[in-house]
């Protein structure tokens, strides 16, 4: 649930929830330690002036002898970069509403993977790949956690009444 | 070590190492809710191997979150990079992780349905390299990076950080 100035995330299992009172900047960062840690082109991150772990707690990598990354132990998902004297940053996409926290700022410059510009030009599947992709995801039960705090997580299998 | 037809890559803390052996396939990004989970991030970008290539963990092993019932994702266990995205059609390897992820250049765009509003802007935020960033400097000088080299290494961590 995401009430006023505050917003709530988590990791993709939902062992781990979080909640955050008041955000500061978003920001991408293209340095190569958080391409690794995110496996990825660049990390994107929100400062969070406040967290509160609401399920679970993050697991964390010391990355450097400054910073430390937490992530969740369960299903891997980056969730946090935490760099000593500047507070905690999360991962944009952890939380239920990324379209939020839009970022005003790149990082990191010298290591801008170069094909990380021009992404909206490419094209997506063709018409019959599509096709075959629906009938794939028609059958797809997801394992993710949804996008809002739960009561009980996961959900029983057995939650028919019997 | 990546020769002409050999890829080798990672996650953050160096405790899994993987290599290709043979052709990459075709590398992607993927926008859709459950890749922007797992990688905590706007997109996956991932990448398949051709028909023959080969795929070997040549330093531990993934653990696995079953994100649906049809797809696992496989990450590490110490540091979370997201590695894997493993279906019944194939395995996407996180191009982030690879040694050389400058040389993985997606060419074909998945999910378009959840991409973020504010994707398409990026390339154009306006951005600062990290020896410009003045509050982030005298931080950098003494940092020591934990973070496992861009090549294979035959004993990992160094002595001075066990």
């Amino acid at each position: 649930m995401t009430t006023a100035g505050s917003a709530t995330g988590g990791c993709q299992c939902g062992a781990v929830r979080y909640e955050v009172g008041a955000f500061g900047r978003a920001s991408i960062c293209h340095c190569r330690m958080c391409q690794k840690a995110f496996g990825n082109a660049f990390a994107p991150l929100v400062t969070a002036k406040s967290i509160t772990f609401t399920r679970g707690t993050p697991k964390h990598f010391q990355s450097s002898s400054k910073a430390r990354r937490g992530f969740c132990g369960s299903c891997g998902t980056p969730l946090t970069y935490e760099f000593e004297g500047f507070g905690t940053e999360i991962a944009i996409c952890t939380l239920d509403d990324p379209s939020i926290a839009a970022p005003v700022l790149q990082v990191g410059l010298e290591s801008r993977i170069p094909w990380c510009e021009g992404l909206d030009a490419l094209p997506t599947r063709a018409p019959e790949e599509a096709a075959k992709a629906e009938t794939l995801f028609k059958e797809l039960v997801s394992n993710q956690h949804p996008d809002h705090d739960t009561e009980n997580w996961p959900v029983q299998e057995n939650d028919h009444g019997n | 070590m990546t020769g002409q037809n050999s890829h080798s890559g990672g996650c953050q803390c160096g405790a899994m190492r993987f290599r290709v052996d043979g052709e990459l396939g075709t590398a992607s990004i993927c926008h859709c809710r459950m890749c922007q989970k797992a990688f905590g991030a706007f997109y996956a970008p991932l990448v398949g191997l051709e028909k023959g290539s080969e795929l070997t963990w040549t330093r531990g092993k993934p653990a696995y979150f079953q994100s649906s019932n049809h797809v696992r994702r496989g990450f590490c266990r110490d540091c979370g990079t997201p590695l894997t995205y493993e279906a019944p059609d194939g395995l996407g390897l996180a191009i982030g992780a690879f040694d050389h992820p400058e040389e993985i250049v997606p060419t074909v765009q998945y999910g378009l349905e959840g991409k973020l509003p504010y994707a398409d802007r990026l390339p154009g935020l306006r951005g600062t390299r990290t020896e410009e960033d003045e509050i982030a400097l005298p931080f950098l000088a003494t940092l020591v990076s934990h973070q496992h080299p861009d090549e294979d290494t035959d004993t990992w961590p160094p002595e001075e950080q066990r």
